[in-house]
């Protein structure tokens, strides 16, 4: 579904991502793995189209991702939770969680029918709903964050460091909410960066590893093994 | 001071107030969502001025109702916010959103002189005087002294509109809360899926209507003179600063301190007059460098 081909990304003449590929298909849950700065960000920043790609291809369904506007490609299933967080202050946690569906002026129905869907894999959304989203704790945002990007991303979700900063009680929440998501949701792909492997040795077997900007897909317990 | 001047000073106060604030809130909402400081702002202040006092003349010559020339003050605003207000954003300043603020602010003073010379160009240098809307409501004895219920009822009254109902629309409509998330988080704006260049085009324009409308209601007071333009911009300037860049609320505040401060100044210390407003910023400024209602930037890098 999603094809990463020779992605090549330079920021200030610097190469940050050297001919990365990789694929992704439908429910599939893909771990990129590797220390800071070796190009996690910058991998999900380019798929979302917020740093310009100097060489390469990605396709969504055989379908060329540079030809599509950024504010666009959320339009085609694409959600996107940053490292850090990222949430509106001036909202509420709900309406954080609503505003991409409403940007792509999805019908109330269909909003209130998402909504429900987020609430269920990530319940403790709803004793949060009506406070500022500005109040919250870091880790508490980092769960608003992904009801956000849960909204938007029928197609593919992307996670960047979904665990960095989560005390640990917050980590093991959030990964029964990442099972869930698998449950509820077995066709949504997943791509998540994490530089500590073990949080993710329970949702997926599949790794990619990324050093200096550049890939090799290894198996998570390998990489772990190597660490 | 008697406090019959003191109660004249503070009506003087608060009607200067509800027109700067009009100019300065346009401002500030530009400010927060381009990242761009306008110094063309105050043209449209001026040429909204000019237009609506040229259809009130219009009005009158054509022997229509007197009573047209209210809807001719708005109609004044509404045509220069969109059509100089899309003209100047998609011709220009889009294509400057990314390069250095020095070069942003070079654009925008070009356009202001520009438009400088537009003005004479079309007005002439002689003073336009046009009070029809000022004469039809009248005047309204208070306490012994009389003052027109345009300054005193019309012009507060539509500060507190634009102010309430620039809030609701921010907080509420869906192009209000696109405009909040880009005014807050530009780049997580379009990941969610938001078109800034139309958030940036549909701001500028409602930013610019304000000012205009700003300078229409202003014409029925005051006489239009080459300039009237350089002194609002310079003193909304000193308005939003006194804010915080950004603050919708902060600015109406801003604006009644600095008018009452102005006004005050008037009868006390005419001398001072021109001085007040950035007493009154670089007073504030001391004691909060972000201005009243601003936040510590955080800086990215």
């Amino acid at each position: 579904m999603l094809t990463v081909e020779a992605l090549t990304v330079e920021i200030a003449g610097v190469q940050v991502l050297r001919g990365v590929g990789f694929t992704l298909a439908p429910g599939a849950t893909l771990a990129l793995v590797g220390r800071n700065g070796a190009g996690k960000t910058t991998t999900l920043r380019a798929l979302m189209g917020l740093v310009p790609v100097a060489d390469g291809r990605l396709t969504l369904d055989g379908r060329p991702l540079g030809a599509v506007a950024p504010h666009d490609r959320p339009g085609l299933g694409i959600g996107y939770a940053p490292e850090d967080r990222r949430l509106f202050s001036a909202f509420t946690v709900e309406e954080n969680i609503r505003l991409p569906a409403e940007v792509v002026r999805l019908a109330e129905h269909e909003i209130k029918a998402r909504l429900d869907a987020v609430y269920e894999v990530l319940p403790e959304l709803g004793a949060l709903a009506g406070r500022p989203a500005g109040s919250v704790s870091g880790g508490q945002g980092k769960m608003v964050a992904l009801g956000r990007a849960l909204m938007i991303g029928t197609r593919l979700v992307l996670l960047d460091e979904p665990f960095q900063g989560l005390a640990p009680a917050l980590a093991q929440r959030y990964a029964e909410a990442l099972s869930r998501l698998r449950r509820v949701r077995p066709d949504i792909a997943l791509l998540v960066t994490e530089s500590n492997p073990a949080l993710l040795a329970n949702l997926t077997e599949d790794g990619l590893l990324i050093e200096r900007g550049e890939v090799a897909p290894r198996r998570l317990k390998d990489i772990m093994e190597d660490a | 001071m008697t406090w019959q001047l003191a109660f004249l000073a503070t009506l003087d106060g608060l009607a200067y107030a509800a027109l700067v604030f009009m100019v300065a809130v346009g401002l500030t909402l530009i400010f927060g969502v381009l990242r761009i400081l306008n110094v063309a702002h105050g043209s449209f202040y001026a040429i909204g001025a000019y237009l609506a006092a040229s259809l009130g003349i219009a009005i009158a010559a054509g022997g229509l109702s007197p009573w047209l020339t209210f809807p001719a003050l708005i109609l004044a605003a509404v045509l220069v916010g969109t059509i100089l207000g899309t003209l100047i954003e998609r011709a220009l300043l889009r294509y400057v959103y990314l390069k250095e603020d020095v070069l942003q602010l070079l654009v925008t003073f070009a356009v202001f002189m520009i438009l400088e010379d537009v003005q004479r160009l079309v007005w002439g240098v002689n003073p336009y005087f046009e009070a029809v809307p000022l004469r039809l409501l009248g005047n309204i004895s208070l306490g012994g002294i009389f003052y027109t219920n345009y300054q005193i009822l019309v012009l507060p009254a539509v500060a507190l509109l634009i102010l309430v109902g620039l809030r609701l629309f921010l907080r509420t409509t869906l192009a209000g809360k696109l405009i909040t998330a880009v005014t807050e988080d530009r780049e997580m704006a379009t990941a969610i899926g938001v078109d800034t260049g139309r958030v940036y085009l549909i701001t500028f324009v409602i930013g610019a209507t304000l000012a205009a409308l700003g300078g229409a209601l202003a014409s029925p007071t005051t006489s239009l003179v080459p300039g009237m333009g350089a002194d609002m911009i310079v003193l909304s300037f000193a308005v939003v600063a006194t804010a915080g860049l950004g603050q919708v609320e902060g600015a109406a505040l801003a604006a009644l301190l600095i008018g009452l401060g102005r006004s005050f100044a008037v009868y006390l210390m005419p001398e001072l007059e021109v001085l007040v407003p950035y007493l009154v910023m670089a007073l504030v400024l001391l004691v909060r460098p972000e201005g009243l209602f601003g936040v510590a930037q955080r800086r990215r890098i």
